[in-house]
């Protein structure tokens, strides 16, 4: 069968978790794949989750939900054991009535720990749960421990996406859909613009998986279908450093579950649950849902106040559209919905559960035309999972700190090996660019060279450039000079590049803005406007959605 | 231990520094705190009086005409403070803001002559230094190793961009072509630029090669020489007449390393506006130092201003604490100049911002009360425009005489004085008026904290 550069099998719209997933699967089938992400890999719902990779325990009430996660974060461990993490969490219990009213849980979770790998859960001390935790309030009366994964959720859908490439998909990102072409109903082809060439761009397809999450019921409009979903804000406030030295989850002041988890270099705390009817882009932390947080995680750790606050995140969930019922009471289990119009779309999920979405809905596509090929998703390694790394040597050998060496691990595994033979070349790329996370230059430019970002945003994605408790003040300026020499732009997209990474910072700080943060942004504004006069600019700098209005 | 004194300036950047300097210049003793590094050492260097109004577009050509705009249209403006002396005729309130002004900076240019931080540019004009971003920006006075006089003025100028190997505060490719493109939309020249990178390894180090170092090893003898063997072909193989380096050009002889190195690749050099950590803003912090010592004033540095005592009148004893050791110290007057909220005189947080040394009253831009305001309400939805951040705006308000005032707008106590960034009702970034307010607020503070001194003896 031949092809034309523009037809293909399977079209995905959406790079989050799921569309990701999606693409890889598809590609690994040898289906001819295009993935269409409207801004950037993982920049909507799983850009700001939290990157739990759960037992399920919260939806305990739905047996089948569990086994997924538990067979999920199982492959996971597999494929991407590179990005995973597991973290202790406590329950720490100042009332009898938390045990009394619910002890379902302990034997859920516990019934799927050892296929988990690890320990059942258990009740605890009030004097070991202080000696895990001391922040804990001290008249709890008991904790309650067990453990579950994270993954760091830009890498895995970024590492996705390679993998599909890697099988032939393309991938493209900052290139949004604006219309279907259709005949007699039927869905043929899509059209796209493309927001870095500024063209518009057309493609055949035989079928469309719409994986947008928050703006899925918009997509399959515009194919002609209709699609109900329950759009749920949630916030998260983010503290400088690991605040904890583990999990808490408590009740907050309504009687909902509320978290604060040690979280890369960060710690946070989430999460709100609103359900909304505004447009996903233009969403920010409110002041009511951040002393909200506060205040509920007060109770159980007192002292969070004096925790410095760097910013907040803000994401939508795409719920399954269930109605009069709380959010948390909404089925987290996921619907593949066969528009029977050569479109196919997603509701709910989690991000635990992307890839079995993944396959789910790769078994039908292939079935509708007519292939005959199993998955292998959950047994073949995402990129850099290969091998082990020996970061003591490696750091001896290249004279670069083991903190440093080790965060670079903990995104790209054997990658670091790539990104250190770089350096022997050019030593002066040993550099430290972001001092917070911290990320030396040659990743920087691996990432560039690799990992197709157009943007700081992007970088910050791949690498976590700019998530330190200065924000990008000091990294903003020299990373956009490494983004301009590598990408060779122009000296107006250098401006354009410190002024659209400074507004997204912004978005996240403003909300939360207090304490040692006003400080750093009488900093960040001295670099930027004051010296660097970029507030008098006359660069085509476009509000950001966030920015419009009063 | 105590100690008694005619002047306590709490804070020690540029604003406690010049009052500090021109009260010990009178003849009083003074003692100044310092509770750490300064936000003056961590500016650029370059000494903004006023460079645009707040929301405008266009930047002012001198303080004078800036000056003027200020003092119609921002009434409670630090500057516009000046013109609310006694004795002064409606009609001569622009002129004595002006003076004033001139005054303090014409003062400040004279004592920091012949030092590390030694200042070119006068008050009659703005001129427009270049950034290490490759943007420009209006500013009074900058070190004499950072502007060029002759750049702009030859059709056949051509400007170099080196940068240094392993340094990542400056790349030479991205500053370089910012530049050009902005001149080119200006019809100005030059209109040839380029970029190279140098090496100079202090410790043998090929990568995270700090400013800071780079300016220390250029102190060294002959670090130039080995810098100009560099420099000179790349400046003959381009034809460049001048060459923009980053701010590293030294720390106690910036300016003779700038002559050496002319004199040795033939090509006229000026260091480029850079960002913390900042060779220009030690080197002015060490000057302003070397200026109050050599005055006679005391300097305690690591020492913060933790409690006071005071009377229905006045402030009568200030305590200092380090982490080993207690000062009480007891001075006629007292200057607060603590910065805001880099330097830690102003702390907010969800119940508003808070003066942390004596609990002064905070008003906001709108000089309403900042007591118990949502800091995060006082902000742009838009992180860099002409709008500033209003909560940077936030700070002390002051009575003619520069004293802080309660909210009966009468003085707090009638010898406490206040000078710099902890005053409200600027916005330095988008003004582009930090140090030129500091210095005129310090100076001012300090010529009113004298006469009173000397009423009270």
């Amino acid at each position: 069968m031949c092809m034309s550069d523009s037809e293909y099998d399977v079209v995905v719209i959406g790079g989050g978790s799921t569309g990701t997933a999606v693409a890889r699967d598809c590609a690994m089938r040898g289906l001819k794949t295009l993935l269409l992400e409207r801004d950037d890999i993982a920049s909507a719902t799983t850009g700001t989750c939290a990157g739990m990779i759960s037992s399920g325990l919260k939806y305990r009430g739905e047996p089948d939900i569990m086994n997924i996660c538990s067979s999920e974060v199982m492959y996971l461990l597999k494929i991407a054991r590179h990005i995973v993490m597991k973290n202790p969490i406590l329950v720490p219990i100042l009332d009898l009535s938390l045990v009394a009213s619910d002890g379902s849980y302990i034997d859920a979770y516990s019934e799927h720990a050892d296929e988990r790998d690890v320990p059942e859960m258990v009740f605890i001390t009030p004097e070991a749960t202080l000696e895990l935790e001391p922040l804990i309030h001290p008249d709890i009366i008991a904790g309650v421990y067990f453990e579950e994964f994270f993954i760091d959720p830009f890498r895995l859908c970024l590492l996705q996406a390679l993998d599909a490439k890697n099988h032939g998909a393309e991938i493209r990102t900052y290139c949004e859909v604006i219309g279907f072409e259709k005949s007699d109903g039927e869905i043929q082809g899509l059209v796209y613009y493309n927001r870095i060439s500024g063209q518009t761009e057309t493609a055949t397809s035989k079928l469309i998986v719409n994986a947008s999450g928050p703006w899925a019921d918009k997509l399959a409009q515009a194919g002609g279908a209709e699609l109900e979903l329950r759009f749920n804000k949630g916030a998260h406030v983010i503290f400088d450093r690991r605040v904890v030295n583990v999990g808490i989850n408590a009740k907050a002041i309504d009687g909902r579950w509320i978290y604060l988890f040690p979280h890369e270099n960060t710690t946070l705390l989430g999460t709100t649950a609103l359900d909304t009817w505004e447009d996903p882009d233009t969403l920010v932390a409110t002041y009511d849902e951040i002393e909200y947080l506060l205040q509920s995680i007060e109770s159980v750790i007192p002292s969070i106040r004096e925790a410095r606050i760097i910013r907040t995140m803000t994401g939508v969930r795409p719920l399954v559209a269930e109605w009069n019922i709380p959010e948390d009471d909404v089925t987290r289990g996921y619907e593949v919905v066969d528009h029977e119009n050569g479109m196919i779309s997603f509701t709910g999920g989690k991000l635990v559960m992307c890839r079995h979405m993944a396959e789910a809905v790769t078994d039908l596509v292939t079935a509708k035309l007519g292939i005959k090929k199993k998955c292998t998703t959950h047994q073949q390694p995402l990129p850099g999972n290969e091998d082990d790394i020996d970061i003591e040597a490696l750091s001896k050998e290249f004279g670069v700190s083991m903190h440093a060496l080790e965060r670079l691990r903990a995104r790209r595994g054997t990658e670091v090996l790539k990104i250190l033979e770089m350096t022997k070349e050019h030593p002066e790329w040993k550099s430290t660019i972001c001092t917070c996370e911290p990320i030396i230059e040659a990743e920087i430019r691996y990432s560039i060279r690799e990992e197709f970002p157009q943007t700081l945003n992007d970088l910050r994605r791949r690498l976590r450039l700019g998530t330190g408790p200065c924000q990008g003040t000091f990294c903003t300026y020299k990373a956009a000079s490494i983004l301009i020499e590598e990408l060779d732009l122009q000296g107006d997209d250098f401006l354009v590049d410190i002024l659209d990474f400074r507004a997204e910072r912004w978005k996240g700080i403003r909300p939360s803005m207090r304490g040692e943060q006003l400080a750093q942004e009488e900093l960040a504004q001295g670099m930027y406007a004051c010296v660097g006069n970029l507030d008098q600019s006359d660069v085509d700098y476009d509000l950001k959605p966030w920015e419009e209005g009063t | 231990m105590d100690h008694t004194c005619d002047l306590l300036v709490i804070g020690g950047g540029m604003a406690g520094l010049v009052a500090g300097s021109v009260a010990s210049e009178a003849g009083l003793s003074t003692i100044l705190l310092r509770k750490g590094q300064s936000a003056t050492a961590f500016s650029s260097g370059a000494i903004d009086v006023i460079g645009y109004l707040p929301e405008a577009s266009e930047p002012f050509t001198s303080p004078k005409e800036g000056l003027t705009a200020i003092a119609g249209l921002y009434p409670l403006h630090p500057y516009s403070i000046l013109g609310y002396g006694e004795n002064i005729e409606p009609e001569n309130v622009v002129s004595e803001i002006i003076g004033r002004t001139q005054e303090s900076i014409s003062w400040l240019k004279k004592n920091l002559r012949n030092t590390v931080a030694s200042l070119y540019g006068d008050f009659k004009r703005n001129i427009f230094p270049i950034t290490i971003l490759g943007t420009t920006k209006p500013t009074c006075l900058v070190q004499k190793t950072m502007y060029s006089e002759t750049l702009h003025k030859d059709e056949e100028n051509v400007l170099l961009f080196a940068g240094f190997q392993g340094n990542a505060d400056f790349k030479p490719t991205a500053a370089a072509k910012t530049y050009l493109e902005d001149r080119i939309s200006l019809g100005e020249p030059p209109r040839r630029v380029g970029n190279c990178t140098l090496r100079v390894s202090p410790f043998s180090k090929s990568y995270n090669v700090s400013s800071i170092e780079i300016a220390r090893h250029m102190d060294h003898e002959s670090s130039i020489d080995g810098l100009a063997e560099q420099l000179k072909p790349q400046v003959e193989q381009l034809g460049a007449t001048h060459v923009a380096l980053p701010p590293v050009l030294g720390i106690r002889k910036a300016l003779a390393n700038r002559q050496n190195l002319e004199e040795k690749i033939g090509a006229e050099v000026f260091e480029l506006l850079g960002f913390p950590p900042s060779v220009p803003g030690l080197r002015l912090q060490l000057a302003l130092d070397e200026v109050y010592r050599k005055k006679g004033g005391k300097m305690f540095v690591g020492h913060e201003a933790v409690s006071y005592e005071r009377n229905e009148t006045n402030l009568t004893r200030v305590t200092a604490r380090t982490p080993h050791r207690e000062v009480k110290i007891k001075p006629k007057a007292v200057i607060l100049s603590s910065g805001k909220y880099i330097g830690g005189g102003l702390r907010g947080d969800e119940n508003g911002i808070r003066e942390t040394i004596f609990g002064l009253m905070t008003v906001t831009d709108a000089y309403t009360s900042a007591e118990t305001i949502v800091p995060s309400r006082f902000t742009n939805r838009i992180a860099i425009s002409p709008e500033g951040q209003p909560v940077n705006s936030c700070g002390l308000t002051l009575d003619p005489h520069f004293r802080p005032v309660d909210d009966d707008g009468v003085e707090w106590a009638s010898n406490l004085y206040s000078a710099g960034a902890v005053l409200a009702g600027y916005d330095y970034s988008v003004e582009k008026s930090g140090l030129g307010v500091a210095a005129m607020s310090g100076y001012s503070a300090a010529k009113n904290a004298i006469d009173f001194i000397r009423e009270v003896t």
